[in-house]
């Protein structure tokens, strides 16, 4: 696992910014993608996905920094939704209470799918 | 000296170790051999020495190294003992010392200086050439010992290296053991006379001693300080403290473990005579260092009977010589110590001791050469003194003035110096880390550095999450530059305000005087007041309101006209704290930020990583930091994909092995910086151990993993869920105390976790 070069790959569908999860979430990396949702968010995304097809190995210090990344995008009234996170770190986000605090989509089309359908639709009259 | 030096031929004359072996004093040795020259030629040359820091064997390293030159230059060594009674007897014995070693020099032969010689047989072995002086030396000696003046003869045996004709060569005299000279009696104060005879000889010489003592015969002496030098001789560094203990016990063939020999450099302030006392005591018990235990238990043998005890006493006894006082003098001392009143007059000493205030003052000055006192004239300040003095003082106090069981004191000496060697360590831990506040800040000195060091908010908004080399590159082109002012002198905030001791580590707290641009004026001069406050997470708005607070208020009752506050928080401060940090106008920066400031103003501390021998079992050695927990998941996996663990039971343990990497790494401030893995395989189980050299965590063993069914109060602290993923995840989980931190084991079962 390579991670001191990582760069947080991030693309916008809509208001929704997708942001993908390196193979290592530590703190170096953790912090990456909390920069970069913090940057979707104040470039004015309503919605965050954050991928994690590509994580393996999740520590107690990412996962610190995924609750601080929830909070801001709560007080930004942005909904989080984590895609693709394998059984194993669904367990280790279940320990630690995370699972409570976002939802979980199957991949990343799922995501935006919830995330559409969750979203308020405007009242016609 | 440090290793191998070109100097390793050196014969060995009067140096207790070779060459090689002699430890740390480089440019000392190098000053005193350089006495002898003729640059420094009919100069003298003080050696102050702070108590127990040890000169002996640096001044026969010296006597040696002369020696072995072969020139002119003939090296006398003599060292005051306590067997000496009179000014006299000592004075004889410096001049048949002279003679012999003189003897020994002309005709090369080292061997002379360690055979019982009379000056009938050293006239005898007499070269030719000398003949004729050293027998009409040693006639006019014999002349003057009849004489009946004290004096006289005292300053005639001390001139005798005068005597020397210059055909011959000129003496290089070193005198050792300066304050025991002071102690003789008769009618002649030799300290005094010593100085009266060298200082207006035309003979180099060195005079060693106590720092205290020998200044206030110099000044007794009314020595012309223009024809002297001065060298302060303090104690060892920390590393060269450690060599000495390293070479010592191998010398000794003693089996001394690493926690064992970095207890004892802690334990002993670094003083060679300490620590040369001990491992000789060790040698003579023939006890292995392999532990605290092993350690403290002959620690308080020698306290209470031992070689340590030896050394007290014998002070104790020269200081108060009759037993009734030596008593009330203990009891003085120790109640004074450990109590409040660490200040008291001379009178009320006076009057506690029941004595004349002659005898007071001759006891305070005692004291005072020995650094176990601060008396000005007036007023008396118990100092510590090293912590050998301070136990051996309550032991003494306890048997002797409160008359209780030598068991319970010894049980209580020992006790008492185990629970304090982690925390003696753990001090030490704590001052060798990453950085130092202390270090950084008397650094300061005038450099232009980016402001952005010190604004952790805009810092974070800027560069967080950034790679490294992002994050340099960015620091290296910004242009709002800060000038540091200089830094004059750097204390601890304790000294300033003991109640800080409370709240805070000595060394993490602290007050710097400064100038700005280098100016020594009133306008310029500005106190920067820096803390670092612990918080694992960013630290809040509540905890920089209180340092803050804290500091002013200290700033106000010091009378400081100007100051800055700077706080230090290793993950730096949340959105709110930095609102208050703006808003008091308080700089502000996290670890990085004083990382990248070493950087910039004085090299980091680099730790040593060495190669690890391998094992029968498997055994990684790993750095701390820079995601090297990734290793050692990597090499677990492979192991327990042999074991046929489950992917997912694999995964479990990778994730626990990461987090007790992190846990290590985070509260161990480990020496080594290192993290030892060992993975023992079994047949139904896995059992891998962690261990690291450094501090033991405080929640080790508390009730952290206590609620380990319960979810985790996401309200609360956010860190510190390391220990409890570990209990979640392996089956079982241990923690063993060791010396120095903590040995976590942990083992998975295959049966459940088997493919």
């Amino acid at each position: 696992m390579e991670t001191l070069t990582t760069t947080i790959k991030s693309h916008c569908v809509g208001t929704t910014a997708v942001v993908y999860a390196s193979d290592y979430l530590n703190k170096l990396t953790g912090e990456k993608i909390e920069r970069e949702c913090r940057r979707q968010l104040d470039s004015g995304c309503r919605a965050l996905v954050i991928d994690f097809s590509d994580t393996e190995l999740v520590n107690s210090i990412g996962v610190s920094i995924l609750l601080g990344i929830i909070d801001v995008a709560q007080k930004n009234g942005a909904e989080v939704v984590f895609s693709d996170v394998n059984n194993q770190t669904i367990a280790l986000f279940d320990m630690l209470g995370l699972t409570r605090l976002v939802a979980l989509a199957k991949d990343e089309n799922e995501a935006l799918t919830n995330l559409s359908l969750m979203r308020p639709r405007p009242v016609v009259h | 000296m440090n290793g191998l030096s070109s100097n390793q031929g050196i014969r060995r004359v009067l140096g207790r170790v070779a060459r090689h072996e002699f430890v740390g004093r480089s440019a000392e040795l190098e000053r005193v051999v350089a006495q002898a020259s003729d640059q420094y030629r009919d100069r003298g040359l003080l050696l102050l020495m702070e108590p127990a820091a040890g000169v002996s064997e640096l001044l026969r390293q010296a006597y040696d190294e002369i020696f072995d030159q072969r020139s002119v230059v003939v090296p006398i060594y003599f060292a005051f003992t306590r067997n000496e009674t009179t000014a006299v007897s000592a004075a004889i014995e410096f001049l048949n010392s002279f003679l012999q070693q003189y003897v020994a020099y002309r005709r090369n032969e080292p061997s002379l200086c360690h055979l019982a010689l009379t000056l009938q047989d050293l006239l005898e072995l007499a070269p030719p050439s000398d003949f004729d002086w050293i027998q009409q030396l040693v006639e006019s000696y014999e002349r003057q010992r009849f004489s009946n003046d004290d004096k006289a003869l005292v300053r005639f045996c001390l001139g005798a290296p005068q005597r020397i004709p210059k055909q011959s060569g000129r003496a290089f005299v070193m005198l050792d053991g300066a304050q025991l000279a002071d102690q003789l009696n008769g009618s002649v104060i030799l300290g005094t006379e010593i100085l009266r005879v060298f200082g207006r000889a035309n003979v180099a010489y060195v005079l060693a001693g106590l720092r205290r003592q020998i200044l206030q015969s110099a000044y007794d002496a009314k020595l012309d300080f223009e024809t002297i030098d001065v060298l302060r001789l303090e104690q060892l560094s920390v590393a060269e403290a450690r060599l000495l203990v390293e070479r010592l016990a191998q010398r000794q063939r003693l089996s001394v473990s690493e926690e064992a020999k970095d207890l004892l450099v802690q334990q002993f302030g670094c003083s060679a005579f300490f620590i040369t006392t001990f491992l000789q005591a060790a040698r003579e018990k023939n006890t292995a260092l392999a532990s605290y235990l092993d350690c403290e238990r002959l620690y308080v043998d020698e306290l209470l009977g031992g070689r340590v005890q030896n050394h007290f006493a014998d002070l104790l006894e020269e200081i108060a010589p009759t037993t009734d006082l030596r008593l009330a003098l203990v009891r003085l001392l120790w109640e004074s110590i450990a109590g409040d009143q660490r200040v008291a007059s001379f009178e009320a000493c006076r009057r506690r001791l029941h004595i004349k205030a002659d005898e007071m003052e001759i006891i305070l000055q005692q004291l005072h050469v020995q650094e176990f006192v601060n008396w000005d004239g007036s007023v008396v300040e118990f100092a510590n003194g090293p912590q050998a003095w301070k136990d051996y003082l309550k032991t003494r106090y306890r048997l002797n003035v409160m008359n209780e069981p030598r068991a319970l004191v010894v049980a209580d000496a020992l006790a008492d110096s185990l629970k304090r060697a982690p925390h003696t360590m753990a001090r030490h831990y704590k001052q060798v880390g990453r950085y130092e506040l202390r270090d950084l800040l008397s650094r300061f000195d005038c450099q232009s550095v980016p402001a952005v060091l010190f604004n952790y908010a805009e810092f974070a908004t800027r560069w967080k999450g950034a790679g490294l080399e992002e994050t340099i590159s960015g620091i290296g082109v910004e242009t709002n530059m800060l000038s540091l002012p200089q830094s004059v002198h750097v204390a601890s905030a304790a000294s300033f305000d003991s109640d800080l001791r409370q709240v805070c580590d000595e060394h993490r707290c602290l007050v710097a005087h400064a100038f700005e641009n280098g100016v020594y004026a009133d306008a310029r001069e500005i106190v920067w007041l820096a803390a670092e406050v612990e918080a694992k997470m960013e630290a809040t708005a509540e905890v920089v309101e209180l340092w803050c607070d804290r500091l002013d208020r200290l700033a106000a009752a010091a009378g400081f006209r100007r100051h800055q506050i700077w706080l230090v928080s290793n993950e730096g401060f949340n959105d709110d704290a930095a609102t208050v940090l703006g808003r008091r106008g308080v700089r502000s920066s996290n670890r990085q930020q004083l990382d990248l400031l070493f950087d910039r103003i004085g090299p980091p501390a680099s730790p040593a990583i060495h190669p690890v021998e391998g094992g029968d079992e498997f055994l990684v050695v790993v750095p701390m930091g820079e995601d090297n927990e990734l290793l050692a998941a990597n090499t677990v996996e492979q192991i327990a994909r042999r074991l046929s663990f489950r992917p997912e039971a694999i995964n479990q343990i990778k994730t626990a092995i990461v987090e007790a990497c992190i846990n290590a790494s985070e509260h161990s401030f480990s020496p080594d910086r290192k993290i030892y893995q060992r993975f023992r395989v079994e047949s139904d189980r896995l059992v891998i151990t962690i261990s690291s050299r450094g501090v033991v965590p405080t929640n080790i063993g508390g009730n952290v993993i206590a609620n380990q069914n319960h979810e985790a109060d996401l309200g609360e602290e956010r860190r510190g869920w390391g220990l409890k993923l570990i209990r979640s995840l392996m089956d079982e989980v241990e923690f063993e105390r060791v010396d120095e931190g903590t040995r976590l084991r942990m083992t998975k079962y295959l049966r459940n976790s088997s493919t």
